[in-house]
């Protein structure tokens, strides 16, 4: 990000009383799929652990606590060492139904322009072999007023959210291989 | 002698209910409010179609439905009120500066109450035409309101100051301000005048007398408990980050059991006969029709896109 954007946004959230407690107006969802080659268990051995995010390409480090238990937590360092983090807890895990699900702690709107982040994160069979793995989120815009500034809108929450799962997904197909490739 | 009461109560009560089931059922109608798709489904839960499906411009999540057949709408993102017929024919319309979310509809005294998430206040306004009437006084961010079935008194959950706010609904005098749990949300008056609160952060249930403004007790429930309604002697409360729905026994308190639903559910009512519980899944984009008795899942709806259902909204057929 550049500085100014940065400074910029920084500014914002002072003003902003009571940033940590309201949020927007209108709850956000997307669901993004993707189908890849190798079967479920071999994908979910790969995206199935909660301490380590390290198939995502934003994704520098993981370290964390309490393995895959209900409330484990993780802070994901991305891009580079020392750079900008996301804390998450682990709220559902299911290694029968291949699926976990967890929530964002702590994360500035600089780095993912939400709130109230909670996502899913599941692997299933597809007919005919390999998996779809499919990544789901529901959040609050980052500005938690009316008339958010458009770095902060709706818009630019789900676009920020949506390019962090594309670029997950995108990644998984790489390392497996589309169906029938 | 008093067991023949009781049974002499019931045997009425058996024989009204065979009646009603030999005449063309009542029809219950749910007008369900979805925020992301910008629109309203119609259901009939007697043949459970979708019967209609209205535009509701704006993001609506709040709603109120009045025994007359006005449905209220809350649009937050256009922050746009608006009363329509059963039909659908928009009757009233208006714009309130400020972030309008609950709704709650008094229809003896002819007013509409609506609370407004960023300025700590409620806006009654008049539920024909939708003018400003007056403006009440809450804590930080109130969200759901609820009037008592007697009513004598209107509740605001003020989420953000941790309290519920409780009026005189005939003078719109502030009566108590009440410490509840963490970040109440959804709250509803029981039939029986206690006033039922969830907490979204301390994932429990507050329950209040009104009249006194002390908590009666507090009960443990699902992860972000949301929306609260009754029927069959029991409280079902919609917990949000868990998709189920925590079925509390009314006399002891203590939850009986907890059922599954769909994904995100928030918005949930009971039919006027208090034989079902609807509840709006968010996330699945569907209701799920549970019954009050078994409690057990008797059907899934498809609804329009993310279903909130933020307040009373179901109607019950003509009696």
């Amino acid at each position: 990000m550049k500085r100014r954007e940065f400074m910029a946004m920084t500014a914002v959230a002072l003003m902003l009383p009571g940033l940590a407690a309201a949020h927007g107006p209108t709850r956000q969802k997307i669901t993004l799929t993707t189908e890849v080659a190798a079967d479920p268990a071999e994908v979910w051995q790969a995206i199935g652990n909660f301490q380590d995010m390290g198939w995502h390409p934003a994704v520098f480090s993981t370290t964390g606590e309490g393995g895959n238990e209900i409330d484990a937590t993780r802070v994901l360092t991305l891009g580079e060492e020392g750079g900008p983090t996301i804390s998450e807890i682990l709220y559902k895990y299911s290694d029968e139904k291949m699926s976990y699900s967890y929530r964002i702690t702590e994360v500035a709107v600089e780095v993912l322009p939400v709130t109230n982040y909670s996502s899913h994160l599941t692997v299933k069979p597809l007919d005919g072999g390999g998996s779809e793995v499919e990544w789901r989120g529901a959040f609050y815009r980052g500005y938690p007023n009316n008339d958010p500034p458009e770095n902060l809108n709706d818009e630019a929450a789900i676009a920020a959210v949506s390019g962090v799962y594309q670029a997950g997904l995108d990644a998984l197909v790489e390392r497996f291989g589309a169906p029938g490739s | 002698m008093r067991w023949s009461s009781g049974l002499v109560r019931r045997a009425a009560k058996a024989i009204a209910l065979l009646v009603v089931a030999g005449l063309p059922a009542a029809a219950d109608t749910a007008f369900v409010t979805c925020q992301n798709g910008d629109a309203l489904s119609v259901f009939d839960l007697t043949s459970s179609a979708e019967t209609a499906r209205w535009s509701v411009p704006g993001k609506p999540a709040g709603v109120a439905v009045s025994k007359d057949g006005a449905v209220f709408t809350v649009s937050p993102d256009s922050k746009t009120v608006r009363r329509y017929d059963r039909a659908g024919t928009v009757q009233a319309e208006t714009v309130l500066d400020g972030g309008p979310i609950g709704i709650a509809h008094d229809m003896a005294r002819g007013r509409v109450f609506v609370s407004d998430w960023y300025n700590a206040r409620i806006w009654a306004l008049s539920d024909d035409t939708l003018a400003p009437i007056t403006e009440l006084t809450t804590g930080a961010a109130p969200a759901g309101l609820s009037l008592s079935d007697d009513g004598r008194f209107l509740a605001s959950a003020d989420r953000d100051a941790d309290q519920v706010s409780v009026f005189d609904a005939g003078t719109l005098a502030l009566l108590h301000r009440v410490k509840v749990g963490t970040r109440p949300f959804g709250l509803r008056f029981a039939s029986d005048g206690r006033l039922f609160v969830g907490n979204v952060g301390s994932n429990d249930l507050s329950i209040l007398d009104p009249a006194t403004g002390s908590i009666l007790a507090t009960v443990p429930v699902g992860e972000r408990p949301y929306g609260v309604a009754f029927a069959a002697g029991r409280a079902f409360v919609t917990n949000q980050y868990e998709d189920t729905v925590s079925v509390i026994d009314m006399q002891t308190l203590r939850e009986e059991t907890r059922i599954e639903v769909g994904e995100y559910p928030e918005g949930i009512d009971a039919t006027a006969d208090g034989t079902r519980i609807v509840v709006a899944n968010w996330f699945d984009n569907t209701a799920t029709i549970i019954d009050a008795q078994t409690l057990s899942v008797s059907q899934v709806l498809d609804t329009c896109d993310g279903p909130r259902a933020f307040g009373v909204f179901l109607l019950g057929g003509e009696e």
